[in-house]
C-alpha cells in the first residue's frame, strides 16, 4: 500500500498541501482531481519523492520514503511527469531503454517490445525523440515509465502519472487509460492526476478531490461524484447525467446563464 | 528482433570507436614523423619497433632523440589534453543538459588559469614548498576550475533545469572576473613569476616533457576513465534530473562525480598546456551529429576525437610556419569558431 499520512507542505508560511492523508492499494486506479492551484502537483511531487514534506509521512509498502535509496524507490514506483524535455538527439528506443537503468531485468528486450506495443509506438522506435509530435512524445514517455514496472514482481508497485492525457486526442486518451486498467491485474496501484472528469468517472476506482491543498472529498466514484461537491470544488456549476454508453454518469460542465455564478473576471 | 538490434548497436559502437582509434594511430604516426626536423615514415616505425625489441631497419641517433625525447611526450600530452577536453566537454554538456556548455565558455578554464597563476606567483615566495610544484600546479588549477563550475551551475539552475541564457551570462561574468583577478595577481608578481606565466599562457604543447607525463596521466587519464562509468546515468540525466531520480539514479552523487572529474581533467590540462578553446565544445557535437546521443558512445568517442583533433591541430601548428610554431590556440579557434557560429545558426533555425 502507498500511504500518505497528514502530508503538509508550506511555501512562505502558506500551506500548499494541508494535512493530506490518502491511501492507494495495488490493483486500483485513484484519480486526483481539482482546480488549478489546488496543490495537486505539489502533492504529486511529495508522493514521488521529488520534494520532502515538512510534516507527515509517506510509506511505500510500509517503508518510509525517506529511508529508501533512489534505486530502491525506483523498484516500487514509476513516475510520469507532465512534461519531459530531451535536449539531445536520442532515439525512441534509447529513451524507453532508460526506464530499465536501475532494474536488473531478466529479458530487457522482451519488456521493451511489450511496452512499445502497449503504447502503440513500435513503429517509432528508430526515430529521434525530438522529431515526434506532442502526442507521440507522451506515449513514448509512457512506454519509458511502464517498462520500469512491467516485469512481474512479488511485491506491489505503484505508478504515479501527472496528466498523462494532456496532449492526446480522444482515442489516445482512452487508449492510455485502458493501458492503466490492464496494470491493475499486475499488482500495481495507479495514481493519476486528471483534468477530464469524464475520464475519471469512467476508469477510476476511487477519486480524491483536492481544493486549497486539502482533500475536499475522497471515496469511490459513486460517493465523490455529486453535483454539489463538484460545483463547490471547481467553482462552476456541474451536472451529472446518466451515461447510457457506460451505465455510469456523464459529467457536464456546460456554462450556465445563471446570473449569480462567479465569472472569470470576478474570480 | 530488438535484442539483435541492441546487440548490433553495441557492435557498431565498438566499430566506430575502433575506427577512431585507427585514425588516432595514423595521426600520431604523422605527428611523430613530421615537423621542422623530418623523420621519414620507415625510420619512424623502425624507432618505435626498436623500443619493443624488434628491428625493422636503421635510423640515426639524432632521429631517435628527436622522436623519443621531443615529439613523443608532446604527442602523449596532446592525446591526454585533447582527449580530456573532449570527454570533459561531453560530460558537462550532458550534466547541464545543454549543448552550448564548454569548459572555456562557462569559466572552468579561466578558473583553472586564475588558480594556476596564483600558484605560480605565490610558490616562489615560500621556497620550502617548491617540491610540490609539479603536482601542486594542476591541483590548484583543479580547485579553481571546480569553484567556477560550481558557481556557474548554481547561478544558472532554476527549478531543476539550466537556463541557456543565464548559463552563458554567468559564464561571461565569471570569465571576466577571473580575467581581472589574473591581472591583479600579475600586478603583484615578480619577474621570474611573470616569465613563467608568459611561457605558460602562450598555451602550446612545446613545453611537454617526459617529466610532466606521469602527473598528467594520473590527473587526466584516471578521471576520464572514471567518467565512462557514468555514461548510462548521463543518458538518464538527459531526460531531466527529476526523471533520472524517478528511474533510480542517485542524482546528487552522479552530479558531484561529473563536476569533480571534469574540473580535474580541465584543471590539469590547463595547468600543463594553457587554455585551449573549442575542443570541448566541438568534439562532443560532432560525435552526436554523426552517431547519436548515447553517452556510452559520446564519452569515449569524444576522448578519441579530441585526441585526434588536438594532435592534428598541433601538427598543423608545427608545420605551417617551419621553423617557427603557430600557437595551437590559434589553430583550434580557427577550426572551432566557424563551427560554433554554424551551431548557433542551426539552434536558431530549429527553434523557429
Amino acid at each position: 500500500m502507498l500511504k500518505a499520512s497528514k502530508v503538509h507542505f508550506c511555501i512562505r508560511q502558506r500551506p500548499i498541501v494541508d494535512e493530506v492523508s490518502l491511501e492507494l492499494n495495488p490493483g486500483e486506479i485513484l484519480a486526483v482531481l481539482g482546480p488549478n492551484g489546488a496543490g495537486k502537483s505539489t502533492f504529486f511531487k511529495i508522493l514521488s519523492g521529488d520534494i520532502e514534506c515538512k510534516h507527515g509521512a509517506i510509506g511505500y509498502n510500509g517503508h518510509d520514503i525517506y529511508t529508501l535509496k533512489s534505486r530502491e524507490l525506483a523498484e516500487v514506483r514509476a513516475v510520469m511527469p507532465q512534461h519531459t524535455q530531451v535536449n539531445f538527439p536520442f532515439t525512441v528506443q534509447e529513451v524507453v531503454e532508460l526506464g530499465l537503468i536501475s532494474t536488473k531485468a531478466k529479458d530487457p528486450s522482451k519488456l521493451i517490445r511489450e511496452v512499445l506495443e502497449a503504447t502503440n509506438t513500435t513503429h517509432l522506435k528508430d526515430q529521434v525523440f525530438n522529431t515526434l509530435s506532442g502526442g507521440e512524445k507522451q506515449r513514448v514517455q509512457l512506454a519509458r515509465v511502464l517498462v520500469q514496472i512491467w516485469e512481474t514482481k512479488p511485491f506491489p508497485r505503484y505508478l504515479l502519472l501527472d496528466e498523462p492525457t494532456s496532449s492526446l486526442d480522444i482515442a489516445q486518451q482512452h487508449a492510455v487509460l485502458k493501458i492503466l486498467e490492464t496494470l491493475k491485474t499486475r499488482n500495481i496501484g495507479i495514481l493519476v492526476i486528471l483534468h477530464e472528469l469524464n475520464l475519471a468517472a469512467q476508469y477510476a476506482d476511487k477519486i480524491a478531490l483536492l481544493k486549497n491543498g486539502m482533500i475536499a472529498k475522497t471515496g469511490t466514484v459513486e460517493d465523490v461524484l455529486e453535483e454539489e461537491i463538484l460545483a463547490h470544488v471547481f467553482d462552476h456549476p456541474i451536472h451529472l447525467i446518466p451515461n447510457p454508453a457506460t451505465g455510469g454518469v456523464f459529467v457536464s460542465s456546460a456554462a450556465s446563464s445563471h446570473p449569480n455564478i462567479q465569472t472569470f473576471k470576478q474570480a | 528482433m530488438i535484442s539483435t538490434l541492441s546487440y548490433t548497436k553495441t557492435q557498431s559502437q565498438n566499430l566506430i570507436l575502433l575506427g577512431f582509434g585507427l585514425v588516432l594511430g595514423l595521426v600520431l604516426l604523422m605527428s611523430l614523423s613530421m615537423g621542422a626536423f623530418s623523420i621519414p615514415f620507415p625510420q619512424t616505425l623502425a624507432i618505435l619497433f626498436d623500443q619493443v625489441g624488434m628491428s625493422l631497419g636503421t635510423f640515426e641517433m639524432q632521429q631517435e632523440n628527436v622522436l623519443l625525447q621531443i615529439r613523443m611526450p608532446r604527442v602523449l600530452m596532446a592525446i591526454l589534453v585533447g582527449g580530456g577536453l573532449g570527454i570533459a566537454g561531453a560530460a558537462l554538456q550532458g550534466m547541464f543538459r545543454n549543448p552550448l556548455v564548454e569548459p572555456g565558455l562557462i569559466g572552468v578554464s579561466s578558473g583553472s588559469a586564475l588558480f594556476a597563476v596564483i600558484f605560480m606567483v605565490l610558490v616562489p615566495v615560500t621556497a620550502s614548498l617548491a617540491w610540490i610544484k609539479p603536482i601542486g600546479l594542476p591541483l590548484f588549477a583543479f580547485v579553481g576550475g571546480l569553484i567556477n563550475v560550481l558557481a556557474v551551475y548554481k547561478l544558472s539552475k532554476s527549478r531543476g533545469r539550466t537556463d541557456a541564457a543565464t548559463l552563458i551570462l554567468a559564464g561571461v561574468a565569471i570569465n571576466a572576473l577571473a580575467g581581472a583577478l589574473i591581472g591583479l595577481v600579475l600586478f603583484f608578481a615578480d619577474d621570474s613569476a611573470l616569465r613563467s606565466f608568459t611561457f605558460w599562457s602562450l598555451g602550446d604543447l612545446g613545453g611537454a616533457t617526459w617529466r610532466k607525463i606521469p602527473v598528467s596521466l594520473v590527473l587526466i587519464a584516471i578521471p576520464s576513465a572514471l567518467l565512462l562509468f557514468n555514461s548510462r546515468q548521463l543518458n538518464a540525466l538527459a531526460l531531466g534530473e527529476q526523471e533520472a531520480f524517478h528511474m533510480g539514479v542517485n542524482v546528487q552523487r552522479v552530479k558531484l562525480q561529473l563536476l569533480v572529474f571534469s574540473a580535474l581533467i580541465v584543471g590539469a590540462g590547463v595547468s600543463m598546456v594553457g587554455m585551449i578553446g573549442f575542443v570541448g565544445l566541438v568534439v562532443p557535437h560532432l560525435i552526436r551529429i554523426l552517431f547519436g546521443a548515447d553517452h556510452r558512445l559520446v564519452l569515449p568517442g569524444s576522448f578519441l576525437l579530441g585526441a585526434i583533433l588536438l594532435n592534428f591541430a598541433d601538427l598543423i601548428a608545427r608545420v605551417i610556419v617551419i621553423p617557427a610554431e603557430m600557437p595551437i590556440g590559434v589553430i583550434t579557434a580557427l577550426i572551432g569558431a566557424p563551427f560554433f557560429i554554424w551551431l548557433i545558426f542551426n539552434l536558431n533555425k530549429s527553434k523557429n
